[in-house]
């Protein structure tokens, strides 16, 4: 069985200053973190591999100016890593990410199961996991909690309301994985030093790949476009609310309700 | 020069911090309170292979060279001294022995599950009448047939209480002294004759087992012998220089932490209407303990370098240990300071890191002994043999 | 007297033919949620009317499930100037194939301009799989939107970091525009009790689920989330009243019970709850005071909080300075109206 995890990194919040009085944003601290989301993936298919046996492919979420998301991927057990190359794939969106994952997943000679995180730690967006089994042609299930493989079908747990239900489809299918789900490994030490000093198997197992191999110039272009930032106004602390009691519940109810979004 | 990490430490850096904020500061104020021993820590240290984190692979080991066990004792020590004392009594100087001086056979019937961490290290050294004159010891050896038969024993033994492996050193030829009547002995916590006495009930670090250890007719086969009969000092000796330089990564831990705290809480402390930040105080005060943390920082990694190469460290290594222990002090003391009665509460991590630093100038080789060997090997370059 | 002629003349009759519209239109496809066309639909329509009046075009409700024909009329109600019905068997729960092909057929022969959803886990399912079929791009979990009207595109803001700044996004040439607006940002619409439409029945074709549901998961336990990390705290304080009615909200809203020190005092949480500089420091997003006085090891444990609600009966109580929103009130009098209003809520699985 294969099963590919797809992993991002992201730029770690808390080296990140927001003065929203001048609009800008200031790195303090330049250090990435893999997507939490996609670690849970990644966790997920060793968890898989673990039980019934799998080969485990690392692939990367976005262009990404070094290996080192899929190196840790390979030091955490992962059994390959491919690292996709090419200039012209700077500022891909999902929509260009997803060709350039369904042609690599064509190269590789397809897959059974493709794991990665329900949702991008920064900008909240979940869909190219779904897009992904469109271009594939098969089922999805997304926000999992919990994901296992038997007889030849994929068994997932979600959450609805304040149920946990276990829902099953057949395979190869995408899962995507909720962040926090589970209890995440360590890397192995001698794979860790092994896979990042370059020697070893390990270090065979980390590939480099051309995205120009995989998808032409035309099918690079994104889709979305960035226009620019806009940031929330200065917290206003203090503020109080008068009324009655019930104007006051209602005040903060309201307040609460926009805060979580119901 | 290039003062950068490799991949593999910066990596290995990344996982160990994870870990140490995951697994081993959740409980490190439990452990203090309770007095107990984390072995549920060790072993999960042990899982992924930090347990022999400088060890060769082949030997189990992870081979990170001693930069990677500088790492690991820095960061462990930034959450819980007493998880890096463990750590450190077991690989830094346990271990370490035999990877030192042992032979093929004995490397991989110890020190493989030691590396793995299916094993657990102490190192028998210090007696009663034995701590910075190490080569007073009085434990003797006496050669019957194909085995020594240890008695008498030690004390202050970190790890003692719990470990399954205890390098011991032993007299073996009592007219001889330190050089060709010492030897190293690799023994087996279960073998008739060792005796766990009592664990000491101490001010700090108390997440450990600090034990006293009884040899009673203790018989240890001679293939146990680490290097040659009569040679163990010296091995020994290298061992606790090598220590040296870790227990100055451990301190760059300590006084981080320091340093952390302090500078958050002059952020959130207002007082006179002001932040502690804007107070010069405590402004120099936090300037001081960065600065000596930067110096030490240098140091120490560039001291693990010199190991890591081939190249003498020694009275490098000293220096390591003896200004990193200080440089933990003071930071401490200058943070609880700033902290004010907030620091000197139980319910506040400072008060237990200040009390878990003090055995920094004290144990494996005082500050005292640590001058001593950089002041030596300093006159020997001019000539000039210098008797402690 | 038979006053329904009156109903006639103030009514206003869907305007919208196939013909007259000719493709394009704001599409905006309707969550069901216990019976009733979820809030979060209604404020996507809201702003679909918005973008559809700059645009010069319609917009259109999708309405899919079973037994659902009369909530048509509350898609038109809130500004629909069309509705399309899928009622179905096959449709009464969601699920991802049958919704999908509905969807696909009408889309490509439709031609949307643009196309919104709920960011809701049907909405990101539908989004996804539509926006990837159809060559769209999708901006998900918008909190704002503004229109380029030179070329037509929709600028939607999405919240960096669960809402540090925003990112402003377009899809500048691709069409159908697809986006999943977040629950709560933008406003209700009006609903206009007047206003009523015929919507156009589409066929269905029966299609099955590729994913099924098995049946309750029974034995699965969340992981337990550390009070460090809770996303939603609720904290008592010795002036909270009744501790029972602060669980209770807390139940109602997801959240993790805590306390200051005095709460610990009081018996009502364990040392692991204490929110205090000495004890657990949280970074919520939300945190809600009730009694609190705050003092400052308390309140350097909640500088990460990124919503404070307090209550408390003193105006000088130090927690109202850090606070966002400051009730200054007897808990006991406000805590159960509160707790009545929240009721409502179900939980809300990532923040």
């Amino acid at each position: 069985m294969r099963i590919i995890v797809i992993l991002g990194r992201v730029l770690d919040p808390s080296g990140i200053a927001v003065n929203r009085r001048v609009g800008r944003i200031f790195i303090n601290r330049e250090e990435y973190v893999l997507q939490p989301a996609d670690r849970c993936a990644l966790e997920a298919a060793l968890q898989v591999k673990d039980a019934a046996g799998a080969e485990v492919v690392a692939l990367p979420r976005g262009p990404l100016p070094d290996d080192d998301v899929l190196r840790q991927a390979l030091a955490t057990g992962a059994d390959r890593a491919i690292y996709l190359a090419g200039d012209g794939f700077k500022g891909a969106d999902d929509g260009v990410m997803v060709r350039v994952l369904a042609a690599a997943v064509e190269r590789l000679g397809g897959t059974d199961l493709v794991l990665t995180g329900a949702t991008t730690m920064d900008t909240g967006q979940g869909q190219l996991g779904p897009r992904l089994a469109e271009a594939l042609g098969c089922p999805q299930i997304i926000n999992a909690w919990q994901v296992s493989v038997t007889d030849g079908k994929v068994r997932a747990v979600l959450q609805q309301a304040a149920d946990y239900v276990a829902v099953e489809a057949g395979l190869p299918a995408v899962v995507t994985m909720l962040p926090g789900a589970l209890r995440l490994r360590y890397p192995d030490g001698v794979r860790l030093v092994n896979v990042y000093k370059g020697v070893g198997e390990i270090a065979e197992a980390l590939e480099r790949w051309d995205v120009a191999d995989l998808v032409d110039a035309d099918g690079l272009r994104p889709l979305l476009e960035r226009r620019g930032r806009d940031f929330p106004p200065e917290r206003e602390r203090g503020s109080r609310v008068t009324g009655t009691p019930q104007d006051m519940a209602q005040a903060a109810a309201n307040a609460l309700q926009q805060r979580m979004g119901r | 020069m290039d003062f950068a990490f490799s991949p593999e430490h910066v990596a290995l850096r990344r996982m160990i911090r994870e870990f140490a904020e995951n697994e081993v500061a959740p409980i490190a104020a439990e452990i203090d309170r309770d007095h107990r021993v984390p072995f549920e820590t060790m072993r999960k240290l042990g899982e992924i292979g930090l347990l022999g984190v400088c060890f060769p692979q082949e030997y189990g080991g992870m081979g990170a060279g001693e930069m990677g066990y500088c790492i690991l004792m820095e960061e462990l020590n930034r959450v819980c001294t007493s998880t890096g004392t463990n750590v450190g009594a077991h690989i830094g100087i346990g271990a370490m022995v035999i990877h030192l001086d042992g032979n093929e056979e004995q490397k991989r019937k110890y020190l493989t599950p030691l590396s793995r961490g299916e094993k657990i290290a102490a190192f028998g050294l210090t007696e009663s009448g034995a701590g910075s004159d190490a080569a007073a010891i009085r434990t003797r050896a006496v050669r019957e047939g194909d085995s020594w038969i240890l008695d008498g024993g030690k004390v202050f033994i970190t790890n003692g209480g719990y470990a399954d492996i205890v390098t011991v050193l032993a007299v073996t030829d009592p007219t001889l002294g330190g050089r060709g009547g010492i030897t190293a002995f690799v023994v087996e916590t279960d073998w008739e004759g060792f005796r766990v006495a009592r664990e000491e009930d101490k001010m700090g670090i108390r997440g450990t087992s600090t034990a006293e250890l009884v040899f009673e007719e203790l018989r240890v086969p001679h293939e146990n012998v680490l290097g040659k009969v009569g040679e163990g000092f010296i091995p020994f000796m290298k061992s606790l220089d090598m220590g040296r330089l870790t227990l100055g990564a451990a301190c760059i831990g300590g006084a981080e932490m320091a340093l952390e705290s302090a500078v958050r809480w002059a952020k959130i402390r207002k007082q006179f209407g002001q932040e502690l930040a804007h107070k010069q105080s405590v402004q120099w005060k936090i300037a001081n303990m960065a600065t000596e943390i930067e110096a030490l920082r240098s140091l120490v990694y560039r001291v693990a370098w010199l190991v890591d190469t081939g190249q003498p460290f020694t009275q490098l290594a000293a220096m390591c240990k003896l200004y990193g222990s200080e440089v933990a002090s003071r930071a401490i003391d200058m943070a609880l300071q700033i902290h004010g009665g907030l620091g000197f509460s139980r319910d506040f991590p400072l008060e237990r890191g200040f009390r878990d630093a003090r055995i920094g100038e004290i144990y494996e080789g005082t500050s005292e002994v640590q001058r001593i060997v950089i002041a030596s090997n300093i006159f020997r370059e001019h000539s000039v043999r210098i008797r402690p | 007297m038979d006053a329904s002629y009156l109903d006639l003349l103030m009514a206003q009759q869907e305007e919208v033919t196939e013909e007259a519209a000719g493709g394009g239109g704001v599409w905006v496809v309707a969550d069901v949620v216990d019976g009733s066309i979820a809030a979060v639909t209604l404020e996507a329509i809201g702003t679909a009317r918005n973008l559809a009046d700059s645009l010069g075009a319609y917009v259109y409700g999708v309405l899919l499930g079973e037994d659902v024909a009369d909530l048509a009329q509350t898609l038109y109600q809130a500004g629909a100037d069309g509705v399309r019905l899928a009622d179905d068997a096959s449709l009464a729960q969601f699920a991802l194939k049958p919704y999908l092909e509905v969807l696909s057929d009408l889309f490509d022969e439709e031609q949307p301009e643009v196309v919104m959803f709920g960011a809701t886990a049907q909405g990101q399912e539908l989004a996804s799989r539509l926006a990837q079929r159809m060559g769209g791009g999708l901006i998900e979990r918008v909190t704002a939107v503004s229109l380029d009207e030179a070329t037509r595109t929709v600028q939607g803001a999405i919240s960096i970091y669960g809402g540090e700044y925003f990112e402003i996004l377009a899809c500048p040439e691709a069409r159908p525009q697809f986006l999943t607006v977040e629950p709560g940002a933008f406003p209700a619409p009006f609903i206009d009790d007047y206003r009523k439409g015929e919507p156009t029945v589409l066929d269905v074709e029966v299609v099955e689920p590729e994913v099924r549901v098995v049946g309750p998961a029974g034995e699965f336990e969340p992981p337990q989330v550390p009070l460090a990390q809770a996303p939603v705290i609720v904290a008592a304080g010795r002036q909270a009243g009744d501790f029972d009615t602060v669980k209770q909200l807390a139940a109602a809203l997801g959240a993790q019970v805590a306390g200051d020190r005095g709460a610990w005092g009081a018996g009502w949480i364990g040392p692991e709850q204490i929110v205090d500089v000495r004890g657990v420091e949280v970074t919520p997003g939300v945190y809600v005071a009730v009694g609190i006085r705050g003092d400052t090891f308390h309140n350097a444990a909640i500088e990460g909080a990124r919503f404070i609600l307090a209550i408390h009966p003193d105006s000088d109580a130090p927690i109202f300075r850090i606070a966002d929103l400051c009730l200054e009130a007897d808990s006991k009098e406000v805590l159960p109206a509160l707790l009545e209003r929240v009721s409502v809520f179900f939980r809300c699985p990532t923040l």
